[in-house]
């Protein structure tokens, strides 16, 4: 089709373009390189390739907003057929004669039924890229979906505040429209002798502008020579995506999601030390610079993060986009000394570092497999180690747990004075062998508040023959929080302190009241070489009805309930069953929160939040929560007590002050499960 | 050797201080057990010294003491009681009494006594009751020697038993104060603005069972009518319904009101550590459970909101 | 500038202090530096890092524990650590302030810094000694410390914010109450990292001093109980407490 001097123009446009994405794409593999080693990857190939069947069945998007998902994967498949369109056009163009309209009349022994149906499909998707594309653009810029923007308290690199992102989306929306457009329109003017049935939008515009030969080449240049221009471009924008987002996914995280990635890179190079956490954005590991590619922009996660929702000015997604620009500025810019800033000045406020709860909804709705989260705790271990002045509750709860081994400042032999007013002794299980090692964690030990749920859990223990014991003065806080508030040096000693103490004590396995302390316990003590069975209660518990030790005697069927997820047991750890179950044969009514399971919202407390001293303003994830359990038992029966079940200590604390500040007392009431479950059972106490 | 108790007395913008009556009124009686005198010293200007039921005051003046200077207090009080060495040397446990009396102790050999809640003889001998380790323990001690300094914590003794018109008699300083080390060069005052909580004798005190900055108003009102002022737990000012001049605890004031009434605090240990020596603690809470009942000296469980009008209406 | 900090390891009052005959049973309870110090090493720290010069803590190892809380020091900024191997957990403290004033002789000081107090100073707060014994004014109670020159300007607090400003003449003795600024967090990384590789240096206790009393008793004071509950509803309970209040002259 096209002539000699067309072949030698789109040739060197070509080659041009060939060279500026292999220079973009360069570019960016250079610069994730520059990260710091990784944990260790097994089976990349395998993960690469389950990454793509995710990718390609888009999984991995529909995780959130469901509707918006689908027109996503409208568009997924109308680019990856035109990945091959492209090249059937770019035939076209080059080989004379080369025509497929009407079945490829004009070819010697073409497959008609194969060409059909290729003329049928492009035509088809064709049109369904411009709806997708053009329901983004409305979603953008007619709609201003408000989730594509961030609060004006989120730190932003200047080029996003200018509108950069926007203008990315319009060039890459507009370039979708004309390539798509003009490629209908390409194939309409080939349509010589009338309607082709197997190429309808074709057809449809035939019938308007007819045929032509000059429309042709014309259609076909700004369909393709765009295409030039846009490939190399697309290194340079978010929709890097495209290719590094399958990529990240199948080079996402391996190890358990409890288990942070350690301080320094456990893997050592030559000539090369490593101060903790990141201060820079090379000092984040390779994966996680990636991260700043594969980032698709589409800010599921600020949608999901509790602190952006309390209107506190972290944005998992501004992390990432300010991370991407900041790349983008030093390696394709010329501003390589930008790298040298400070995370903290150049991607995330350091109130933003502080405000994160690290409930994992960010990382666990990426639809890409990003981490901002751990990006989030090493910048915080290092801003630790460079004496950044920390909030004081922070540091009085850390100071405490230095000295005393729990946060509340509680000498370490008051640890076990709850236990010592139980009506049975309870057993040193460093003194003597048990079966359950119980670690019972600080707030449960220490609390006031909490320490009658404790008792109970004891009682329910002891009444259904488990054979238990607490470590008493020898627990030491398990270092869970501490280890996400960044403080890498007081976690690593609370590990010793706890597995020298582990290892005066004989027993099978360790059963948590504790979430948190479940989390590390099972998923970083093996790193220090604490490999245990660890259990949380809601699960020892379970066992012990279901074998018959402890007996429902009393149905509870005077409550409503509903249940929610702690981050560290459910999302961290998928112990969703567990406390289900038990509710179920305790006999009450069950109402489940819209947000339940993985998409369990945080009540506020982790990552050290519990022990800030200075309490943001706004409302607080945990009174919405309260609300949120409310609407959804809704009207119903007044003859029910309605209550808010918890299986976290820490929860117990933030949802009875959460019903008391939003005034909800006597419409709801926060119980531990082991309170229904000592009811239902009739515990001796 | 006498059996004399002198008493160091304190005062500030003219004024003595609770303490100083206090420790006067005890001194007495141990004078009377000892068969000596009891003896005020009033240290610096600015203040009439004729207050004491002392057996005698004497009033020491000089333009260095206009000002509490530790160094010039210190020296003049070492040359008083070297003087007239005395059985006992009471001082307050105070910002003031403290820089002073141990150092004396240090200087003259003498045994000291501090965190003191009693004093007394037990068969001519001295004893002393001492709350040491922040109140966790009380030590019974009796101080060797021909003279004990004992340093008193406030609130310990009645302050009507020390207080009279004993003339006193002025003397100049018995040491010379001219070359110093330690300047006194200018007073601190308040940051301004808001009320000292610690210096009330009443506090109604409101935790997060006051559900909303509206709500603090009903507060204010019942500490009017109750001639109070209206303190908080850490959560209330963290919401900013109140200043933080008012919050009361561990991150904020430590109080010792005559009241504290506390109305929808659940007590947390932070907030305790805060109003625990309150003299007269009522706690309203709708939680039986409620761990402040385990210090309150009264409780109910019961709707603030409504105990706070009934109260108002009968005020 | 000689900064020298002298700290206290005490008892720690976070647990139930468990008695022994006439006195605490130092064999079970847990020592930790006083409140207070820590507060006095980030002033002298504070005062080091405005005018220069080195920051030496010093301290009584009374149950051969003391280095942990060296340690800290050195990762909160001191330079140098010294312990008087004191080696008596009851050591009171007289005793403790004269070996401490033996051990700064040596040290030309040019200031002295002590927390105010500390939950143990039955018998007198170690700073006022220590100056007793040195002969330097001491003045307590303070809230800030400037250097200048051979003069140091301090904020004495009094009350609810009422205080005064000095002037003394180095050295002195300081009873710092509160750093000018909160006492910053030594992360534990950098305090472990100190404990394998900084020396402490050990001086043998010399000076003799006592608190010369003698412990006749010691306990736990009568437990306050539980609070006497009014009963009734929200009017009755009302009425009772304004009668209670009244009956008491506070209403």
């Amino acid at each position: 089709m096209l002539n000699t001097v067309e072949k030698i123009i789109f040739i060197l446009l070509a080659i041009t373009a060939a060279g500026f994405t292999f220079h973009g794409f360069k570019t960016i593999i250079d610069s994730i390189r520059k990260g710091r080693p990784a944990p260790e990857l097994k089976d990349v190939p395998g993960s690469l390739v389950k990454a793509a069947i995710a990718v390609l069945f888009q999984q991995t998007i529909f995780k959130a907003r469901k509707v918006l998902s689908a027109i996503h994967m409208g568009l997924f498949f109308g680019l990856i057929t035109y990945a091959i369109v492209n090249l059937v056009d770019v035939l076209e163009g080059l080989i004379p004669g080369f025509d497929l309209v009407y079945g490829g009349v004009h070819l010697p022994n073409a497959p008609t039924g194969l060409i059909n149906a290729f003329n049928l499909i492009a035509d088809v998707m064709s049109g369904a890229l411009l709806i997708a594309i053009t329901v983004f653009l409305v979603r953008r810029f007619i709609v201003k979906d408000k989730a594509l923007t961030f609060r004006d308290n989120v730190l932003l690199n200047p080029k996003v505040k200018a509108g950069g992102q926007a203008r990315d989306s319009l060039t890459v929306g507009v370039f979708v429209i004309m390539h798509v457009g003009a490629r209908l329109m390409s194939q309409a003017f080939r349509l010589d002798a009338g309607a082709d049935p197997f190429m309808p939008i074709a057809s449809f515009l035939n019938s308007i502008f007819g045929a032509s030969e000059t429309g042709v080449h014309v259609a076909w240049w700004i369909s393709l020579g765009w295409v030039m221009f846009i490939i190399p471009y697309l290194s340079r924008s978010k929709h890097t995506h495209f290719f590094m987002s399958p990529v990240n996914l199948g080079l996402a995280k391996q190890n358990p999601r409890g288990q942070l990635d350690p301080a320094i890179p456990l893997k050592v190079i030559e000539g090369q030390k490593f101060d903790p956490g990141a201060k820079v954005v090379y000092d984040l590991a390779w994966t996680r610079v990636m991260d700043a590619y594969a980032c698709v922009q589409c800010n599921r996660c600020q949608d999901v993060c509790p602190a952006n929702f309390q209107g506190r000015p972290l944005s998992p997604s501004a992390l990432e986009v300010n991370k991407r620009y900041l790349l983008k500025e030093a390696t394709f810019g010329s501003h390589p000394e930008k790298l040298l800033l400070p995370l903290t000045e150049t991607v995330i406020s350091p109130e933003a570092v502080w405000s994160c709860t690290t409930c994992y909804a960010c990382v666990r709705v990426c639809p890409v497999g990003n981490e901002p989260m751990a990006d989030i705790v090493d910048i915080r271990r290092r801003m630790l180690i460079d004496g950044y002045e920390i909030d004081s509750g922070v540091q009085n709860a850390l100071q405490s747990l230095a000295t005393n081994g729990n946060w509340m400042s509680k000498g370490k032999r008051l640890r076990g004075k709850w236990a010592k007013e139980m009506e049975f002794p309870v057993k040193n299980a460093t003194e003597e062998p048990v079966e359950h090692l119980w670690f019972v964690g600080d707030t449960a030990s220490f609390d006031e508040r909490v320490i009658p749920n404790t008792k109970m859990v004891a009682r329910l223990f002891n009444q259904g023959g488990l054979d238990f014991g607490i470590m008493y003065q020898n627990e030491s806080n398990s270092g869970n929080d501490v280890r996400r508030v960044g403080e890498e040096g007081l976690f690593e000693q609370l590990v010793e302190q706890n597995m020298e103490a582990f290892g005066k004590a004989q027993f099978k396995q360790i059963v948590t009241t504790d979430p948190h302390s479940f989390n590390t316990l099972k998923n970083e003590y093996p790193q220090f070489g604490g490999k245990f069975e660890v259990k949380h209660y809601t699960v020892t518990l379970l066992k012990l009805i279901e074998e018959g030790k402890l007996t429902v005697k009393n149905k509870l069927s005077n409550y409503k309930v509903t249940f929610h997820d702690p981050c560290y047991l459910g999302r961290y750890n998928g112990g969703f069953t567990a406390p289900r179950k038990l509710l179920e044969l305790l006999g009450v009514e069950f109402v489940e929160m819209p947000r339940n399971c993985e998409n369990s919202f945080c009540c506020g407390a982790g990552g050290g939040q519990i022990w800030m001293g200075k309490v943001a303003p706004g409302e607080r994830p945990a009174e919405n929560r309260i609300k949120e359990a409310l609407t959804a038992f809704g009207e119903g029966a007044k003859d029910k007590a309605q209550l808010f079940i918890v299986t976290c200590p820490k929860d117990m604390i933030m949802y009875s002050d959460a019903v008391k500040t939003t005034g909800n007392e006597g419409k709801i009431e926060v119980r531990d499960i082991i309170q229904l479950v000592a009811e239902a059972v009739m515990v001796v106490a | 050797m006498s059996n004399d108790i002198l008493v160091i007395t304190e005062h500030m913008d003219g004024k003595f201080s609770d303490v100083s009556f206090e420790m006067v009124g005890k001194a007495k009686e141990l004078a009377n057990a000892l068969g000596g005198q009891a003896v005020a010293v009033v240290v610096g200007g600015g203040v009439s010294s004729n207050v004491f039921a002392s057996d005698s005051t004497i009033h020491i003046d000089d333009a260095a003491l206009s000002n509490f200077n530790p160094e010039a207090y210190g020296k003049v009080i070492e040359a008083l009681v070297k003087e007239k060495s005395p059985k006992v040397v009471m001082f307050g446990w105070t910002v003031t009494g403290m820089d002073v009396a141990a150092w004396l102790s240090a200087r003259m050999g003498a045994p000291c006594v501090a965190y003191a809640k009693d004093v007394r003889t037990e068969g001519g001998a001295l004893m002393v009751s001492s709350q040491a380790y922040g109140g966790k323990l009380m030590a019974e001690v009796a101080p060797e020697g021909d003279m004990a300094i004992v340093a008193c914590l406030a609130g310990s003794f009645p302050v009507e038993a020390g207080q009279g018109s004993t003339a006193a008699t002025t003397i100049a300083s018995p040491v010379d104060l001219g070359s110093l080390k330690v300047k006194f060069t200018e007073a601190i005052k308040p940051a301004g603005g808001d009320v000292d909580i610690t210096a009330q004798a009443k506090l109604v005190s409101i935790g997060r069972g006051i559900g909303g900055k509206e709500n603090v108003e009903l507060a204010e009102e019942l500490a009017k009518a109750l001639g109070a002022t209206v303190s908080a737990s850490r959560p209330v000012v963290d919401a900013g319904w109140l200043p933080r001049t008012r919050q009361v605890g561990k991150s904020g004031l430590k109080v010792k009101p005559k009241l504290y009434f506390m109305l929808g605090i659940s007590g947390a240990p932070e907030h305790l550590e805060g109003m625990k020596s309150a003299e007269l603690i009522i706690a309203i809470n709708t939680d039986k459970k409620a761990p402040i009942f385990n210090v309150a000296h009264y409780g109910a469980t019961a709707d603030l909101f409504e105990v706070a009008e009934a109260m108002l209406e009968l005020l | 500038m000689n900064i020298v900090v002298a700290i206290k390891h005490i008892p720690s009052i976070a647990d139930d202090l468990p008695v022994k005959g006439v006195n605490v049973d130092f064999d079970s309870v847990d020592f930790v530096l006083n409140e207070f110090d820590e507060q006095s090493i980030e002033q002298a720290v504070l005062v080091k890092e405005a005018v220069g010069g080195t920051v030496t803590v010093v301290g009584v190892d009374l149950i051969g524990e003391l280095d942990a809380v060296l340690h800290l020091a050195l990762a909160k900024g001191a330079d140098k650590a010294v312990k008087i191997t004191g080696d008596d957990p009851a050591a009171d403290s007289h005793q403790q302030a004269k070996w401490l004033s033996e051990a700064i002789k040596g040290m030309s000081a040019d200031i002295v810094f002590a927390g105010v107090q500390a939950s143990n100073d039955l018998d007198g707060q170690i700073g006022a000694m220590i100056a007793a014994y040195l002969d330097m004014p001491y003045i307590g109670g303070v809230s800030s410390v400037e250097v200048s020159g051979n003069t140091a300007t301090v904020n004495k607090e009094f009350a609810g914010g009422v205080g005064a400003k000095y002037e003394a003449a180095l050295p002195m003795v300081v009873g710092v109450q509160a750093a000018s600024k909160p006492p910053r967090y030594a992360p534990i990384s950098k305090v472990r990292q100190i404990a394998q590789s900084a020396t402490i240096e050990k001086v043998a206790p010399t000076g003799e001093a006592s608190a010369g009393i003698t412990f006749k008793k010691m306990a736990p004071p009568v437990a306050a109980g539980h609070a006497e509950m009014i009963e009734g509803s929200s009017k009755e309970v009302a009425a009772k407490i304004v009668e209670l209040l009244k009956s008491k002259g506070l209403a």
